[in-house]
């Protein structure tokens, strides 16, 4: 017996019912891309508190100009387009404050309690790495990178999306987002072969 | 093999999907042991990327959004019509003279001194290349942003 869920329903279908005034299915549009779009706010905006409203606005601004959405491109990559457009108006709005508190390299975001935290200045290179160490000095380095590289490196080796995507959310020219991916990947692999010997990886 | 190690991007290349590299770089890359030590790495680093836990909103998003949408529907703002209108004002403002003095375009400068003709492209250039450089200039300060960390 086959378990359709409201899940799996087209783009198509569930926009026609939330234009025919059925709210419910943007319950589903939220469900199906509330995933994608936290990935986004949580890599651009450091500051917990105001994830909740730049949330809410994403999915409002959404549903208002759904009439407009022309099926372009799919469903989840327009409101991961709202969602990246309205993170950027937000560092626009509060850059002073962004620039005096996040540009410290001492500081490590830790996305679990949603607070910044001092990074270990301890020499750990003469350690073999554990798997779960390894794996929370990452989360810390790519904390570290500019926005847009963070952004970037999780959509792309996370949620697996193409340039071309990735370049429909951000605006940005394919080639600069391949530019920016390489360089974010170099720059992750010297972060973490400037803390451990390759032996210990 | 190749004594030149490929480059960066190349390795990184390698990693992702080594059938987008060339036999020679993909030879060289096997054989080498500083090559194939990058590639590990970056291996690893791909690998731990999909590792990565995914962030979760601490509140029911759909609930909070679909609450608030309880009596709204999803409708063209009036500022879509107000451009629609715009758009269909201007073209009808230009489209429609062109189309009556078509046969009388070409004449319609004759009369006109070429000062007057230069100094009209003349600033019109100046408002483009003006308009261009703004758009430049916010460019890139949104990418600056971007990078403020």
């Amino acid at each position: 017996m086959h378990h359709i869920t409201e899940y799996h329903l087209t783009d198509k279908v569930l926009i026609d019912r939330v234009l025919c005034g059925e709210t419910r299915a943007f319950g589903v549009i939220i469900k199906n891309t509330e995933k994608l779009v936290a990935q986004i706010v949580f890599k651009m905006i450091p500051v917990s508190e105001d994830r909740k409203d730049i949330a809410q606005d994403v999915f409002l601004k959404a549903f208002h100009n759904l009439p407009g959405f022309k099926f372009q491109c799919k469903l989840s990559t327009w409101i991961a387009q709202i969602a990246y457009n309205t993170c950027l108006s937000w560092i626009e709005k509060k850059k002073p404050f962004l620039y005096g508190t996040t540009t410290d390299d001492e500081f490590y975001f830790e996305p679990e309690n949603g607070a910044y935290h001092r990074a270990s200045n301890e020499n750990e290179s003469e350690n073999r790495v554990s798997e779960k160490e390894l794996s929370g000095i990452l989360r810390r380095e790519i904390d570290l990178l500019p926005s847009v590289y963070q952004t970037l490196i999780i959509l792309y080796h996370h949620e697996f999306l193409s340039y071309e995507v990735l370049s429909r959310i951000t605006g940005l020219p394919a080639g600069t987002v391949k530019s920016y991916l390489f360089r974010a990947r170099k720059m992750l692999k010297e972060k973490l072969l400037s803390k451990y010997k390759k032996e210990a990886l | 093999m190749s004594h030149s190690h490929p480059s960066e991007s190349q390795i990184q290349e390698y990693a992702l999907d080594k059938s987008n590299c060339t036999t020679e770089d993909i030879v060289h890359i096997e054989s080498c042991a500083e090559c194939s030590a990058d590639v590990k790495t970056y291996l690893l680093l791909f690998t731990k990327i999909v590792e990565q836990p995914t962030p979760v909103f601490e509140f029911d998003l759909s609930t909070l959004v679909v609450s608030q949408l309880e009596h709204a529907n999803p409708r063209l703002s009036a500022d879509h019509f107000v451009a629609g209108f715009l758009v269909i004002f201007s073209s009808c403002s230009i489209g429609i003279p062109l189309f009556i003095f078509r046969n009388n375009i070409l004449y319609m400068f004759n009369d006109v001194p070429p000062f007057f003709i230069y100094s009209i492209l003349g600033s019109t250039s100046v408002i483009v290349i003006a308009k261009i450089l703004l758009m430049f200039k916010k460019y890139q300060n949104q990418i600056r942003l971007l990078n403020f960390k």
